[in-house]
């Protein structure tokens, strides 16, 4: 028993260093914390752990799935595809909120302390296959959040965001919770492998009694992917927060919630029971709802990291069409989307970040004529914007054109029609700020500060996939279709 | 000889790198680039025309090119030629070359202009060169995006509603086109158009809740809206006027002249031959259609106050036309539609070009301003060069014997009469309104005494006279002698018509 316990922890080496990492990151804090000049050793030391976390789930890549720990964690291509995109994610946090003015100086520290361990559990919740693993996963995602939500300690409004965070996220894990117990009390098993061997084996009647447990189980996902009717809080958490936390929010919590979604649907939900078709009636209304609501929302707002907010929301509907064909193209199709969405959404944030440190908000006329003074940046901000609306040859169309491939396949062609009709609506919003920005004469002619050398190349190092995968999409295809969800 | 159309293709790309490394300070350096580049394209899709063997009607396998580019769906870079593509690689090439001349007076921007318009020029070529679907879709959908800014930028007053208008319309028309071609895919396991062509989806039936709906109906209409708002049919071309109006005139040219035949050769190239019993079905919604858009483009354009915006109605007329000849499926029908959006690019194009020029005078294109006074009058006496172009360009439009546009109509009238002779008669009517409006246009314009706000305008100059002469010759051969025309497309449209027939 022990053995095998140590057995697994072989398998469990990124979590452990990444975990390291924080401990860490908190070591050096605590005690070097006063010194100006041991701040460069603390993002240092953050971004090896990092690094090393990174290359453990780079070598894993290739490895036979694996379930560990008594069935209750899976290691699989899945899982690790999803944490890399995670671990980038953070890794690219980490560095805006070191260049970002929207972080007082003093709690910078703070930030990084906290997306790793965000991470931690989001990466628990990628693998978890198990209902107290999910139900930790989720926590260790979401108190972490509620923290750095509320970071702007003398804003009202971030405390604001912090707090509607907690109240949102308290209420959805008791939901969560409730419908997880009973499931138990029903099936007797906390394991999804043993979850789907019992649910093959009731009559409808049973499954019809399980049923809302799962819906009750579902809020507590479905709130942490910010898809509609559980969607509320993203808004203003999104815009109450500093820039660098809402970038991490909209990447990281997402992916993994995303990633836990697949693989309940795929473990329970892949064969065709009467449950099996109601949670995929249930996760295709909630998709289409959810693009739809946040691409009209988008339309109207003023600031452009609300209406960035609001697009996530969106794309989050379009990423759960991968988990609503259940099946293997679809969760590749999920990764696919991740990939490019991660890289897309950075993009967007640092210009945003940059410009918003310049001018103390981020109203689109705060963009005007940024053609004429960084050339550059707004070039590659139209690249994006074109990117997440879905225009060939770039990624953001190639990543919904999997997900568009998977969802006709399995001939859902109106669901099609709801995620086609969506990407032209958000084309209107993401053009406006293409139109501020190059139509429209600038206001001011001092710089940004912000788009010094350095920070201008790594935003061009991000967009490079943006524009190589628009064209060259086959060898990261085999990529995310070849790191597959593990059932037995 | 078999990497020809790649040449073609990027030809142009090249031009865009070449514009980028020229400093910005280097205008004039920008615009010589961008002529010769456009010269050497032109003298390629010549090459092309020369080498083109008119006996064969499919695709021309000297020139084909295939590479794989997407294992996993199959998806191959794979260009062709026939002889329904090929007028329009020529017009292409044509009128992208005229219009780096007409654009010769642009000074905002230069450098960014000329990269945009070359991409553009690429991404047309792309969509009439591609053989597999999804290599058309990203051309299609590329080409919004060097036309969003061109529109945007170096447009009219109101250019930003109509650089978002034509593109939200576009991208929703292929929004639709995306998922009927990704349904193709699930069925016949390729995106190669050759492959999916020849009607083999006809028993096909797809269930959504429970209705039985036939495949192939219900997928042509996604792709018949796809292409209709590109050419555009009524009730789709509310874009058209916005986006010409505040277009700068060699955009407006290029729309005119290239983009709307990217519609009409959809369903030549996609639509028709992919659902040919789907086509014959919706045949007669396709020939009422037309003759809306002929007679309804041709009284918008009476109304218009705006020269600019009478020859924009004129073209929704124009491509009525070229619907009707399309629906009517007969061998003069078909090449008669195919001619006329040949002919259509060069008489519309001169007419857009000649406003251009006016416009460059006058700063303005009222016909009657909104006062009520005269914007324009006498100018035939102020300008008689200009005059005699006009005239020709006018007469090409309107059809009158002798030029080009007559040819063009008079089969698709042709054609028409044997299958919908009432549809025919009643089109026959967009004719003589058409000729009202052009008429009555331009005795408002060029008769009468001389404005005083007139008689500071000169006549056309000799760079004018240069782009311009390349059109006139074009209207008044094809008119006389269509023959260079007809016999490149004639094999391939009746390959079309064969195919068609059997449904």
């Amino acid at each position: 028993m022990y053995l095998k316990y140590l057995a697994s922890i072989g398998h469990y080496i990124p979590e452990l260093l990444a975990t390291l990492t924080m401990v860490g990151l908190i070591l050096i804090e605590a005690t070097f914390g006063r010194k100006k000049e041991s701040r460069f050793w603390f993002y240092f030391a953050g971004i090896m752990g990092l690094i090393a976390t990174l290359s453990a789930l780079i070598s894993g890549l290739g490895n036979e799935s694996v379930r560990v720990f008594t069935n209750s964690v899976t290691i699989d291509g899945f899982s690790t595809l999803a944490k890399i995109i995670m671990v980038l994610g953070t890794m690219a946090c980490i560095y805006l909120s070191m260049v970002s003015k929207d972080i007082e100086e003093s709690i910078k520290p703070e930030y990084s302390i906290l997306a790793v361990g965000v991470m931690v559990g989001g990466m628990l919740l990628a693998s978890a296959s198990n209902m107290l693993i999910f139900y930790i996963g989720i926590e260790t995602l979401s108190i972490l959040s509620y923290a750095m939500a509320s970071f702007k300690k003398t804003d009202d409004r971030s405390s604001e965001a912090g707090l509607k965070y907690a109240l949102y996220g308290g209420v959805s894990a008791g939901i969560m919770l409730f419908g997880m117990s009973h499931i138990f009390g029903t099936l007797g098993t906390i394991h999804f492998v043993e979850m789907a061997d019992k649910i093959s084996g009731l009559d409808s009647i049973q499954l019809a009694i399980l049923l809302p447990s799962f819906l009750l189980f579902f809020v507590g996902v479905g709130y942490k992917i910010a898809c509609v009717p559980f969607h509320m809080w993203a808004p203003d958490v999104y815009e109450g927060s500093p820039v660098p936390v809402t970038t991490f929010f909209s990447i990281v919590p997402k992916i993994a919630g995303m990633a836990a979604i697949i693989r309940l649907t795929m473990e329970l939900f892949s064969t065709a029971t009467p449950l099996s078709i109601a949670w995929i009636g249930l996760l295709s209304m909630v998709a289409a709802i959810t693009m739809t609501v946040g691409n009209v929302a988008a339309i109207g707002q003023r600031s452009v990291k609300r209406m960035l907010a609001y697009s996530s929301i969106s794309h989050a509907g379009v990423m759960l069409l991968g988990a609503v064909v259940a099946n293997e193209a679809g969760a590749s199709s999920i990764l696919f989307y991740g990939v490019n969405y991660l890289f897309m959404t950075l993009v967007a944030f640092y210009i945003v970040s940059f410009v918003q440190d310049k001018y103390g908000n981020d109203h689109f006329e705060r963009f005007n004529g940024l053609i004429k003074s960084h050339p550059l940046m707004a070039i590659l901000m139209t690249i994006v914007m074109f990117s997440l609306s879905g225009i060939p040859p770039l990624s953001g169309f190639v990543a919904k054109f999997n997900i568009f491939a998977a969802v006709v396949e399995k001939k859902y062609y109106v669901l099609a029609l709801i995620a086609g009709v969506n990407s032209v609506i958000s084309l209107y919003y993401y053009s406006k700020i293409v139109r501020f920005m190059i139509f429209k004469d600038s206001e001011s002619d001092t710089p940004v500060m912000g788009f010094t050398y350095r920070n201008q190349f790594i935003i061009a190092v991000m967009a490079l996939p943006i524009l190589i995968f628009g064209l060259f999409w086959s060898d990261l295809m085999s990529l995310t279709s070849g790191a597959k969800v593990f059932i037995n | 000889m078999h990497n020809l159309l790649n040449w073609i293709l990027w030809m142009p790309m090249l031009g865009v790198l070449g514009v980028l490394l020229i400093p910005r300070s280097k205008t004039t350096m920008v615009k010589y680039w961008s002529l010769v580049n456009t010269i050497i394209t032109f003298g390629l899709t010549l090459v092309l025309y020369a080498n083109f063997d008119t006996s064969v009607g499919a695709m021309q396998d000297v020139f084909n090119v295939s590479y794989p580019w997407i294992a996993q769906f199959n998806i191959f870079y794979k260009l062709g030629v026939d002889g329904i593509s090929l007028p329009m690689i020529v017009l292409t090439g044509l009128l992208f070359f005229i219009c780096v001349l007409s654009s010769w007076t642009i000074e905002k921007q230069v450098k960014g202009y000329f990269a945009l318009f070359l991409f553009l020029q690429a991404s047309v070529f792309g969509v009439f060169l591609s053989l597999d679907f999804f290599l058309f879709y990203v051309f299609w959908e590329v080409m919004l995006i060097p036309m969003f800014f061109l529109i945007g930028i170096w447009g009219g007053e109101n250019r930003e509603y109509a650089a978002i208008k034509f593109f939200l319309y576009t991208f929703f028309g292929s929004i639709l086109m995306l998922i009927g071609m990704v349904a193709l895919y699930y069925v016949a396991g390729t995106f190669d158009i050759l492959a999916l062509s020849g009607g083999k989806f006809i028993d096909k039936e797809l269930e959504m809740f429970g209705i039985i709906l036939p495949f192939a109906k219900l997928f042509f209409v996604f792709m018949f809206i796809g292409f209709a708002i590109k050419v555009p049919v009524f009730p789709f071309h509310t874009w058209l006027p916005h986006a010409h109006v505040q277009a700068p005139t060699a955009i407006s040219v290029i729309l005119a002249g290239v983009l709307l035949k990217m519609g009409t050769y959809g369903f030549l190239r996609i639509a028709f031959p992919i659902f040919p019993s789907a086509s014959v079905y919706f045949a007669d919604a396709i020939a009422v259609l037309g003759l809306v858009n002929a007679i309804y483009g041709a009284f918008c354009a009476m109304a218009q106050d705006d020269v600019k915006k009478l020859v924009a109605y004129s073209s929704v007329s124009h491509m009525g036309f070229v619907m009707m000849g399309l629906a009517a499926m007969t061998t003069a029908g078909m090449n008669g539609a195919v001619l006329q959006m040949f002919n259509h690019g060069t008489s519309t194009a001169m007419m857009f070009l000649l406003i251009g020029i006016l416009y460059e005078r006058s700063h303005h294109r009222w016909i009657v301003r909104p006062d009520g006074t005269r914007g324009f009058g006498g100018l035939y006496t102020q300008l008689p060069k200009f005059s005699i172009i006009f005239i020709i360009a006018m007469f090409a439009s309107m059809g009158l014997p002798g030029l080009s546009g007559f040819i063009s109509e008079a089969l698709i009238f042709l054609g028409l009469y044997k299958v919908y002779p009432t549809i025919t008669l009643m089109s026959l009517m967009a004719l003589l309104i058409g000729a009202a409006y052009l008429l009555w246009m331009f005795k408002r314009m060029f008769f009468g005494e001389v404005l005083e706000s007139c008689k500071k305008y000169t006549d056309v100059n000799a760079r004018e006279i240069f782009y311009m002469l390349p059109l006139c010759v074009a209207v008044i051969v094809f008119g006389i002698h269509p023959a260079p025309v007809l016999n490149v497309m004639k094999a391939s449209v009746g390959n079309l018509i064969d195919l068609l027939s059997k449904f």
